[in-house]
């Protein structure tokens, strides 16, 4: 039985509300702990900064220059963790440090990590980065500020959105909400909710105007989950141990008995 | 025990490529994995994993594939290959865990995987296959020294337990030289459609099985003429035909797997990853194929190295592919691995070499340079596998 505050939590990025103020980036840094960087234009589009998501960056507004009608306009896009209901970073984790909580955050468990970096290698999104300059280097990543939303408040990024832009609530009235704003401004959105079965279903559901690979999302991805590709092979290694183990002790008894009676038939 | 051996110019040469790895270990310690390696935020693996882990784990199949062949499949004119293949098994995961450990970004927690219950993660069925596997080769080898000490109570209690060790090093390999491969099998959107495949296994698998016996046979011809004794090429030939064969099919496999996934399009377009891709099948797979085809060519010293170093470029390749070449992320993502990493590495593949080198002269290792002791009981006893004796027949 789940109570209603047990019921797992979903964000909307609703990308077609972003007025690229990145609020949301300094609102993330500031609940993290996360240290400012020393940031430059890249060859890149516009006033994004940084390029990508880093170990400082957990959240990154993206600035998409597109032709939208006659004239080149901006587009924003969103990076964060997507929260996947069946993480491919948690199922490849060797110490369980990634975990799937009830409420929907994936967290770290820093005591765990060894630092294999399998999570990163593993993850679709391309979200968990690394401190590779740190000597006790550690995993980052958003964490959908899972000691807030365990207490009951909201994440960081979604309290500070002045467009609502993030809204934030039970996973499934959150689906509902998403349906409803596609349905009501067909105009507005493309007819795609990013999230709702990407890999199996994520916590995190993003809305656009444009399709989602003209604003750098990773696409045509999978909608079952990832961790299944593994799980098929792992799932019968018990069995393929076993099996293996007694037909090798078998075939080795048998070559044994065969020499030691060619040996005895010399020696006779 | 021989302990009075005389160091080379090639041990010399070994000790200090070594020197240069522990140099750079010394400066990843102290100044970070950044400092001395470009693995990035895109590519967190590299050439690191490509290399010192996947490839020497690959490698390190020669204990099991020989040891297959001898113990298990009942080959007996394969035993002086025995030895060899365990020792270099053993020291090829000792390399690969020490990668592992300057690898790793918090190496002293790299016991947690051993107190973990986590069965759907890849690794930590590796971490566990790879820990016992090594604690079965050192086992295996430790056979070795306690003859040669004369420590008859220990070797008594180590003979009773061999045989089930034994089995359990073989059919631990197979779990983790496939595990390896459904690691990779995790992230088909980031590895390029020539390599990720839901065989990936099967194929780190049999390509473990056919680096085996290339290294087995180019130690062997190595040994041959630093050591100075002759080879018996009756049987290196015998198992260069095995080798042609795991060779053959493993590239059947290849090509099988990539026509059924309609990925052949991707092989026959031009570009940097096709070349990748043909240079793995035609170089690494197909001349050594031919190669090992060829009678005179198993019969010739010159040839047989020239096909087994072929399979392991081929080997290598495949592992690098996989793991760093073929992987896309995002497109003004970059990696090319730092004279740092590959350091590192060389310094790891040297130290290996040398131990190897080193105790080869001091232990009976090769039966060519030691007489079989001529004691019946042990010639019957399973566990005097590792002995020469099982040579007399």
């Amino acid at each position: 039985m789940t109570t209603p505050a047990q019921k797992p939590k979903a964000m909307i990025q609703d990308n077609t509300r972003c007025i690229g103020c990145r609020a949301c980036m300094v609102a993330c840094k500031s609940w993290n702990n996360r240290p400012a960087d020393h940031t430059d234009f890249f060859a890149g589009p516009g006033y994004q900064n940084p390029r990508d998501l880093d170990a400082n960056n957990y959240t990154l507004i993206t600035f998409n220059e597109i032709v939208t009608g006659a004239k080149p306009d901006w587009v924003f896009g969103r990076q964060l963790c997507m929260h996947c209901d069946h993480p491919a970073c948690a199922s490849a984790c060797p110490t369980t440090a990634l975990t799937k909580t009830a409420l929907g955050p994936v967290v770290f468990n820093q005591n765990r990590c060894i630092g294999c970096r399998a999570c990163m290698q593993a993850c679709p999104f391309l979200i968990p980065k690394y401190d590779y300059e740190n000597l006790a280097p550690l995993i980052h990543k958003c964490t959908f500020c899972a000691d807030r939303v365990e207490a009951g408040l909201k994440p960081a990024c979604a309290t500070v959105c002045p467009t609502a832009a993030i809204s934030f609530g039970d996973r499934d009235e959150m689906v509902a909400e998403a349906k409803r704003r596609i349905a009501s401004a067909p105009g507005t959105y493309i007819p795609e909710i990013y999230g709702l079965d990407e890999v199996g279903g994520t916590s995190v559901l993003h809305l656009s105007s444009v399709p989602f690979d003209q604003i750098g999302y990773i696409t045509g991805l999978p909608k079952t989950p990832m961790p299944d590709l593994t799980h098929r092979w792992l799932r019968v290694t018990p069995h393929f141990f076993a099996l293996l183990y007694a037909v090798f002790a078998g075939l080795t008894w048998i070559t044994h008995r065969r020499s030691k009676k060619q040996h005895e038939g010399k020696t006779a | 025990m021989n302990w009075r051996i005389r160091l080379t110019w090639w041990d010399l040469t070994l000790l200090a490529v070594m020197a240069v790895g522990v140099v750079l270990a010394v400066v990843r310690y102290a100044g970070g994995i950044a400092t001395v390696a470009n693995i990035n935020n895109a590519y967190p693996w590299g050439w690191w994993v490509g290399y010192g882990i996947m490839t020497m784990i690959a490698v390190g199949g020669v204990g099991f594939t020989i040891t297959l062949l001898v113990e298990v499949f009942g080959v007996h004119r394969f035993h002086p290959l025995l030895r060899p293949a365990v020792l270099m098994a053993l020291l090829c995961y000792s390399g690969a865990i020490i990668m592992l450990m300057v690898e790793l970004g918090r190496p002293w927690m790299v016991w947690m995987i051993l107190v973990s219950w986590a069965p759907t993660a890849a690794l930590y069925e590796v971490g566990w296959c790879a820990f016992l596997y090594l604690s079965v080769l050192a086992f295996e080898f430790a056979q070795v020294p306690l003859e040669e000490l004369g420590w008859g109570r220990v070797l008594r209690i180590t003979r009773m337990i061999y045989m089930p060790l034994m089995l359990l090093g073989v059919t631990l390999s197979h779990l983790h030289q496939s595990s390896l491969g459904t690691l990779m099998t995790l992230i088909p959107h980031k590895i390029d459609v020539l390599w990720w495949s839901e065989q990936l296994p099967l194929l780190y698998l049999f390509s473990a099985m056919m680096a085996g016996p290339a290294l087995a046979i180019l130690e062997y011809l190595a040994a041959a003429r630093w050591l100075g004794f002759e080879p018996r090429m009756e049987m290196l030939a015998s198992l260069a035909r095995i080798e042609a064969w795991l060779v053959g099919l493993f590239l059947a496999f290849q090509v099988g797997d990539l026509v059924s996934r309609g990925a052949v399009g991707a092989a026959l377009s031009g570009g940097w990853l096709a070349l990748s891709f043909w240079v793995e099948i035609g170089l690494g797979l197909l001349l050594p194929l031919v190669l090992l085809i060829l009678p005179e060519v198993r019969q010739s010293r010159g040839g047989l190295a020239t096909a087994c170093a072929l399979v392991l470029f081929g080997l290598l390749l495949h592992r690098l592919n996989v793991t760093v070449i073929g992987l896309r992320v995002r497109h003004w993502e970059t990696y090319i691995p730092s004279l740092g990493e590959i350091g590192i590495t060389l310094g790891i593949t040297a130290g290996a070499m040398f131990v190897f080198g080193v105790l080869v002269r001091m232990l009976p290792i090769h039966e060519e340079l030691t007489p079989a002791p001529a004691s019946p009981r042990r010639a019957v006893a399973p566990a005097a596998a590792l002995r020469g004796a099982r040579g007399l027949s």
